[in-house]
């Protein structure tokens, strides 16, 4: 591993410039990708990952835009801003030009594998036609070259029979056997690193794990890095070496994989390996995360996870923290945005806990106009309720949370006793 | 019967927890491959005479047998395309059974027709994968939840407002929701709506298909978490059909294994997923990743895909991609040497190697050595059939195209048909009742290894 990250990845702003605001889909996230490494983006939907890595290659499209940080590759400046003589942001003159893009980067250093790869294949081409035509463009080969290298792929991916697969259609395919199309698609111009969204989302778990094995061992022979977009943690413990886990648009969590699993270091983290049930061991009782992931249109104040995390006290709600180093586990930083940690020294012992009343009166004031904020708080539940409950965006998710069903429903018909209670866990 | 007092719970259950609620005994659907005018016409022009009549059948679900105590939850797992959905729909009447019987409280659902089968949907209801498509996005919440009870003629107009208002509640939403539109609540809630429709006529049964998989984990836990209080406070039973199989280990009391329209593995939830006894089951909870970095360890990947339902393989389905396909008795072959030709049978199916000459084929399969005997020299066949250096044939790379073809098709025949086909796998359906190593249930497993 050399001592340049293939990828670095400098406080990266995105933003989707919407009617009823501006959305921080991707709010200034930092990591690296070494050599040879695979690393996790994970997240629940909305967290902001496909964003993030799609802002990697500049595939952001209307009305988004990437609006601050840095990409730097192998040196080069995929994407970086500088401050105008005006003091305004412009781009910086060594950024690579959208040409420079298309022809060198995109497919030849950096491949995607997107999720859905019925729609990543175009319908009335053969399969093998779409494959010798990538390759044709981005490898300069003669046409007939180009076919035997794209049969050779498709053999090197595990497609049984590929002379006869190679005039096929796509809707021949079954979904396993077209994500290994687009891995071999991706692998064909052999690239430093692959961005691969959600890959094995939409296949079943058998060719899931045919196509996780493919990948470890596609990586041993070529040493390709991989960005593995995923919300499974499962696979994340599976394939990854290092994981940045995200919420909301930020990354709450960075550490090699076995100190994420081991030493979690983000109540975020913490609470989403304990509500999923477990393949290897029965769990009697599984613990929700409350409530759902607020919008990124206007995110909670201070720490984004607050009106949801156990942990939360009331510095929580003020201080916005940084994802800051808070231990060192085989070289590699573990990094962790909540400030129960000493790094942070901004009070947290102190703090009073949050409690569920103190909180509802801490957001009455954003409620009317963002109720996802915090839905737990029936006080926004009674402002949805006089809005007439038509409230288009607002009152979408106001009580998803409930997991408790019998005292969630006492609480809501008395706000003023303890609001919160009903939802805390038993 | 209409006061909004009632308890939510009204109907009187004839039956005891704990007893058989549902016992479908043989059931079958088929579905003709093909519909039109012209369907079951089949043209093939090098045979005679060319026009043959008659529709291919896919057996999606094929003599599926089991049942379901009152009370309890029966996990229903398999991949995609394995007909469990169709079993759920079949179970409901939703699609005619081909055959079988599915008696439910002592009738048999399949012999139901027109108003009676009206009548009984009332005790069984269904809950689907996707909120976004099963609600109606032009109806309000509250009419969405009355509209089975004024179907079923419960209650009157109040009654129905009170109980849609009580049953929102119940599923962990505001009943002051109850005039909103589908489209202002998240995924998670509008399962939680669709669950309050389900129950809003006290059904005795549910049949889940996939409830929770379109969900984010977290509040995947949310919604079934809520499932089964709604469980044990209606006492209601769940046919929950998942993929999932960490969902599937959490939510059932037992828990059914499908493959291709068989259901090869049936067990109680600790008995199945700590002393799974079926190949397929093996496979299935081996390729799933456990989220915990030190256990990635073996995974044993079946290879190969799952064959086409309207030509399935004879006796047990799982024996064409199956690690443990069971040797022909009539040869002598040992452990090692068959798995080396059942390596080889597949590769040679699947075409999964380039051509090369007969000893690099021997070298690469069997380590040089052929096994002994009847079945080394059918394995020697077709060797010479695929060789690139085969005897006679004066093969460069412009031969004719065809000619390879047709060897290794021929190959292919030669070994499937004097191996894979002589097995006991592909004669016999399997179906055996063994002990349970967890709880005293009895574990139910379609495989020949048990024999």
């Amino acid at each position: 591993m050399s001592s340049e990250p293939l990828l670095r990845v400098e406080n990266l702003k995105t933003q989707f410039f919407t009617e009823s605001g501006t959305v921080r889909a991707v709010d200034g996230i930092s990591f690296e990708v070494n050599e040879g490494e695979i690393v996790g983006l994970v997240g629940e939907s909305g967290a902001g990952k496909s964003v993030a890595s799609m802002s990697l290659m500049r595939l952001v499209e209307e009305p988004g835009e990437i609006v601050g940080g840095e990409v730097t590759y192998k040196g080069e400046t995929i994407f970086g801003l500088e401050e105008g003589p005006d003091g305004e942001l412009r781009e910086r003159d060594d950024m690579l030009s959208e040409s420079e893009m298309r022809e060198r980067i995109r497919g030849r250093e950096i491949a995607v594998i997107f999720q859905d790869p019925m729609e990543s294949l175009n319908p009335v081409f053969t399969v093998g036609g779409q494959l010798r035509e990538f390759i044709e463009i981005n490898r300069d080969l003669p046409k007939d070259e180009a076919k035997v290298e794209a049969v050779r792929m498709l053999r090197e991916v595990g497609i049984p029979d590929p002379e006869d697969r190679y005039e096929e259609y796509p809707h021949q395919f079954s979904g396993g056997m077209r994500q290994r199309v687009l891995i071999a698609m991706a692998l064909a111009c052999e690239p430093n690193l692959i961005i691969a969204d959600e890959p094995t989302t939409a296949l079943d778990v058998t060719v899931e794990g045919q196509i996780l094995d493919l990948v470890d061992d596609l990586q041993d022979r070529y040493d390709t890095s991989f960005i593995w977009v995923t919300h499974d943690m499962g696979v994340v413990a599976e394939i990854c070496d290092r994981v940045n886990v995200m919420y909301l648009g930020e990354i709450v969590e960075q550490a090699p994989v076995d100190e994420l699993f081991y030493e979690t270091k983000h109540p975020y983290t913490d609470a989403l390996l304990d509500s999923m049930p477990r393949p290897d061991r029965t769990v009697d009782e599984l613990d929700p995360i409350e409530g759902v992931m607020p919008e990124a249109i206007s995110p909670p104040s201070g720490c984004r996870f607050h009106p949801r995390c156990p942990d939360a006290r009331e510095v929580c709600t003020r201080v916005h923290p940084d994802t800051l180093e808070v231990d060192r586990a085989d070289g590699h930083p573990h990094r962790a945005a909540c400030v129960k940690h000493d790094v942070f020294d901004v009070g947290y012992d102190e703090s009073a806990p949050l409690e569920a009343g103190d909180e509802a009166e801490t957001d009455v004031g954003g409620a009317a106009t963002d109720p996802e904020e915090d839905p737990e708080t029936p006080v926004e539940e009674e402002q949805a309720s006089t809005d007439g409950g038509e409230r288009p965006e607002g009152s979408r998710s106001s009580s998803d949370h409930r997991s408790d069903v019998g005292e969630a429903s006492e609480a809501s018909r008395k706000p003023e006793n303890e609001p919160g209670g009903g939802e805390s866990r038993q | 019967m209409s006061t909004p007092d009632d308890p939510i719970g009204f109907g009187e259950s004839d039956i005891a927890h704990g007893e058989t609620l549902l016992e479908v005994d043989g059931l079958t659907k088929h579905f003709a491959s093909d519909s039109g005018l012209l369907a079951g016409i089949n043209l093939e022009t090098d045979r005679f005479p060319p026009v043959s009549f008659g529709v291919d059948q896919v057996e999606a679900v094929d003599d599926v047998t089991f049942e379901i105590k009152k009370g309890e939850t029966l996990g229903l797992v398999g991949e995609s395309g394995c007909g469990k959905s169709t079993l759920g729909r079949t179970i409901l009447r939703l699609l005619d059974p081909t055959d079988g019987t599915i008696s439910f409280k002592g009738d048999d659902l399949a012999d139901l027709s027109g108003e009676e089968l009206r009548q009984k949907r009332s005790e069984i209801q269904m809950i689907f994968q996707d909120p976004q498509s099963s609600l109606d996005p032009r109806m309000k919440v509250g009419q969405i939840i009355e509209e089975p009870m004024g179907a079923h003629d419960m209650f009157d107009d109040e009654g129905r407002e009170a109980r849609a208002k009580e049953l929102l509640e119940k599923v962990g939403l505001d009943p002051r929701h109850y005039n909103r539109h589908p489209h202002a609540f998240s995924g998670g809630q509008r399962q939680r709506i669709n669950l309050a429709r389900a129950l809003s006529v006290d059904p005795d049964f549910v049949v889940c298909d996939e409830p929770v998989s379109a969900l984010d984990v977290s509040i995947q836990a949310q919604v079934m978490n809520t499932m089964e209080e709604l469980q044990e406070e209606f006492g209601l039973t769940y046919l929950f059909i998942a993929h999932d199989l960490s969902v599937i280990r959490h939510i059932s009391d037992r828990v059914a294994v499908m493959y291709l329209g068989h259901i090869v593995e049936l067990a109680e939830k600790e008995e199945l997923f700590e002393n799974p006894q079926h190949p397929y089951t093996n496979a299935l909870l081996e390729s799933i990743p456990v989220p915990d970095p030190r256990q990635s360890g073996v995974r044993g990947v079946l290879e190969g895909e799952v064959p086409s339902p309207q030509n399935p393989p004879s006796g047990c389905r799982f024996r064409t991609r199956c690690p443990r396909l069971i040797a022909p008795d009539e040869y002598e072959i040992g452990e090692e040497e068959w798995s080396h030709t059942r390596a080889f049978m597949r590769a040679v199916k699947r075409r999964t190697f380039e051509p090369m000459s007969a000893a690099e084929i021997r070298q690469e399969f069997f380590d040089g050595e052929l096994p002994r005997g009847g079945a080394g020299e059918i394995i020697g066949e077709a060797i010479e059939l695929i060789a690139t250096d085969r005897e006679g044939g004066t093969r460069d790379p412009d031969s004719d195209d065809d000619d390879v073809e047709e060897n290794w098709e021929e190959a292919t025949d030669l070994l499937l048909g004097r191996f894979a086909e002589q097995s006991i796998c592909a004669r016999e359906r399997p179906a055996y009742d063994l002990e349970s190593e967890h709880g005293s249930g009895t574990h139910f497993a379609a495989c020949h290894l048990h024999r």
